[in-house]
């Protein structure tokens, strides 16, 4: 991901009128936004239509953008809104019931497999949490965003921010150790 | 695990990963991508046409202002039109002679009689 400079840059070249700049920010962000639209709406193609909805309205809204602040986080509050909003709209399913084979460790013929089973259950424990909660670990875990940073995108105090990757932590890294101890 | 490790203030690299490759998404990238920028002209040219909702804040304004020039209009119109009210000297002036002015401005007070006669000689 490119420097909060160059996304500034960026943004300024997008507001003139530059197509292709705004596209070098979709590049830069799509991977990013379409994890954090996943975290909140469990299903892909969902997250992908909230991710482009939150794109566009980021293009629309980019005047607005407050060039002091970096723009990452600014972003990821639109894209995780959009995807807030379409879960509301659509009321999204909830994750599907696991697998009882997964649940009891069952044949892992490869890695890819084993690989694929981890993936299944972490999302079906991300969809047991709240959508707050999946998403605050999601922002701190995976795209490593600071405390601050994932209260300003979820509109929450910091010490909330806390509590909910806390939680959402020790949920996941159960999941995760007893994952290992099963692990050939 | 313990709880000390879960209010850890570092993002956790393991988890970050395992969690990275659940929500990794399967297809390329570069085809999101066009998917968005195809939407480019036409994202820009919907902000620039007011929607209904803009339409309809402009609309609600508009009817506060027509009714408060409604409700002024009225008001100036009515004291325009109504006669002023007769003032207090020209409810007192006597229609001959001295009359009641006399009596309220006098120092000293009436005489019950001529208080009488005035008002009979009114009559």
């Amino acid at each position: 991901m490119g420097s909060s400079e160059e996304d500034k840059g960026l943004v300024a070249k997008t507001l003139a009128g530059e197509r292709d700049a705004f596209g070098i920010l979709v590049e830069r962000y799509a991977a990013q936004a379409r994890r954090v639209a996943r975290a909140v709406l469990g299903d892909p193609d969902d997250a992908d239509d909230a991710a482009q909805d939150g794109f566009l309205s980021a293009l629309v809204k980019l005047a607005q953008y407050d060039t002091r602040r970096p723009f990452g986080p600014w972003l990821m509050r639109i894209v995780a809104n959009a995807a807030t909003d379409r879960r509301r709209r659509r009321n999204v399913r909830q994750a599907e019931p696991l697998d009882p084979a997964l649940v009891g460790g069952g044949p892992r013929p490869d890695t890819a497999a084993i690989r694929s089973e981890l993936g299944a259950r972490l999302r079906t424990a991300l969809g047991e949490l709240s959508e707050r909660r999946r998403t605050a670990v999601v922002l701190f875990d995976v795209e490593g965003y600071s405390h601050a940073e994932i209260a300003g995108i979820l509109g929450i105090p910091e010490g909330t921010v806390r509590s909910e990757v806390f939680h959402a932590r020790r949920r996941l890294r159960t999941l995760l150790a007893d994952w290992k101890e099963q692990a050939p | 695990m313990k709880d000390s490790q879960a209010f850890d203030h570092r993002p956790d690299p393991e988890l970050g990963a395992a969690l990275r490759a659940a929500l990794e998404p399967k297809d390329d990238q570069k085809a999101f991508v066009v998917r968005i920028m195809a939407q480019y002209e036409r994202a820009l040219d919907r902000a620039t046409i007011p929607t209904l909702d803009v339409l309809a804040s402009w609309f609600r304004p508009g009817i506060a202002a027509a009714a408060a020039a409604l409700i002024a209009g009225f008001l100036l119109g009515r004291t325009v039109l109504t006669p002023a009210p007769a003032s207090i000297d020209a409810a007192m002036a006597p229609l001959e002679g001295p009359g009641l002015a006399a009596l309220v401005t006098a120092q000293d007070p009436p005489d019950a009689s001529v208080v009488f006669t005035s008002l009979v000689d009114q009559r």
